[in-house]
């Protein structure tokens, strides 16, 4: 598992992960800060230049190589704009990260390597604790992924998910294990 | 990567460490002692109760050899006063006290540390007042192999079951205490917890990391922040 790292950004980090190259490949809003001739067309405009100051949304990927070559600014994506985060400080439980972005820790973990937002840390550190004891409760209540529970996991992004398989496996081990003993 | 298994061990491993336990048995048949790669067995006389490895018990018991003696802390009434400590304390109960000894039937030379499953804390003589580290595997093991040595093997179910739940409990609300950088004191949790919490809590731990990485470089002065990447 080696890491190369350039230029203070941790960019293969995990080569053949699928979640790290879906969480690249989600979109970030960004401001072309010099005109492009000819790539009008990412913008729907085939053959026009792509002028100064257009926002387009761009693949995190594609956005952050721009970026670190100082081409284009990336703008804080939708998905943690300060109405989202003051959302999960006041609750993080009924926020359906999932609606917001498929891996939002994942495209939050970028961003903090881009820029420092020493708030986002937090806020996105306690709202993983906090969410994360109410998955290991619906984990292991067998009730709760069809009960009242259900709104709750529909709104979990990957990282949760994960989790929640990690929680309920481990249980479902020691369940297995215990039934198989009473065989014997 | 391509592992199927995740990191630690699977249930089944641990009852298999489990089955190294010592506990106390009540032999039926006489038995010559018997040379095994882990050290001698201590001969089999029908009145007097002998300490085996709990595997050695189980074939025993299985073949109508010999009686299994719960462990004091396998008894009702201790698993009760356990259980109320339990729900009252915010923390693990308190594991035994491993000052033991080693018996001197199985070890003949100067007195070493030891821990499980070398401590004798699941025989006849182990305190009743804490649960050893194997609690949960050994009294499964114990409670549908030799239930009809337990006075009360339904109680003595329910209460494990009610322990576990409590504890569990715990396992899960331990999230809030995590921290990316930060070790969490678990004394006092058994061999079956750690294997159900794990990967749960792993998982959360590895997600805070995610997040915390650029104030981990920052920490570290920015440049030196890959050496601790590296440790990974």
């Amino acid at each position: 598992m080696g890491e190369v790292q350039f230029e203070g950004l941790v960019a293969m980090s995990s080569y053949y992960d699928i979640d790290s190259i879906l969480t690249d490949a989600q979109k970030v809003p960004c401001t072309f800060e010099l005109t492009v001739p000819g790539l009008g067309y990412i913008d729907g405009n085939l053959g026009q230049d792509m002028k100064q100051g257009t926002k387009v949304e761009l693949p995190l990927w594609l956005g952050e190589m721009l970026a670190v070559s100082n081409n284009i600014t990336l703008d804080n994506p939708s998905c943690l704009s300060p109405r989202v985060l003051n959302a999960l400080k006041a609750d993080p439980k009924t926020v359906d990260l999932r609606a917001l972005a498929p891996h939002f820790y994942g495209l939050g973990a970028r961003m903090l390597e881009l820029y420092p937002y020493p708030d986002l840390i937090d806020t996105l550190s306690d709202t993983l604790k906090t969410r994360a004891a109410v998955i290991a409760d619906q984990a292991h209540n067998p009730r709760g992924a069809i009960g009242e529970g259900a709104d709750f996991l529909r709104g979990l992004d990957e990282t949760e998910r994960q989790l929640f398989r990690a929680a309920h496996d481990s249980a479902k081990g020691v369940r297995m294990w215990i039934a198989v003993q009473k065989k014997k | 990567m391509a592992l199927p298994l995740p990191p630690g061990l699977t249930p089944p491993e641990i009852a298999f460490l489990c089955e190294m336990e010592l506990v106390t048995i009540i032999p039926r048949q006489r038995l010559e002692g018997l040379k095994l790669l882990g050290g001698p067995t201590p001969p089999l006389t029908p009145p007097h109760r002998t300490n085996l490895p709990l595997w050695l018990a189980l074939l025993l018991k299985r073949q109508k050899r010999a009686n299994i003696a719960p462990p004091p802390w396998l008894s009702p009434s201790s698993l009760g006063e356990i259980l109320d400590l339990e729900t009252g304390l915010s923390t693990f109960s308190p594991p035994p006290n491993l000052s033991f000894k080693p018996l001197s039937s199985t070890s003949t030379s100067t007195p070493t540390p030891i821990s499980p499953p070398f401590t004798p804390s699941s025989t006849a003589s182990a305190p009743s007042d804490a649960l050893p580290y194997h609690w949960l595997e050994l009294g499964e093991i114990l409670l549908e192999a030799a239930a009809d040595d337990f006075d009360d093997p339904d109680a003595v179910r329910r209460l494990l079951r009610d322990l576990r739940d409590a504890r569990m409990a715990k396992v899960r609300a331990m999230v809030e205490k995590l921290e990316a950088g930060g070790g969490v004191r678990i004394a006092g949790v058994g061999g079956m917890e750690v294997a159900e919490g794990r990967a749960f809590l792993g998982g959360v731990v590895d997600g805070l990391r995610k997040i915390e990485a650029r104030r981990e470089k920052e920490e570290d002065g920015g440049g030196s922040g890959d050496d601790d990447m590296d440790d990974l």
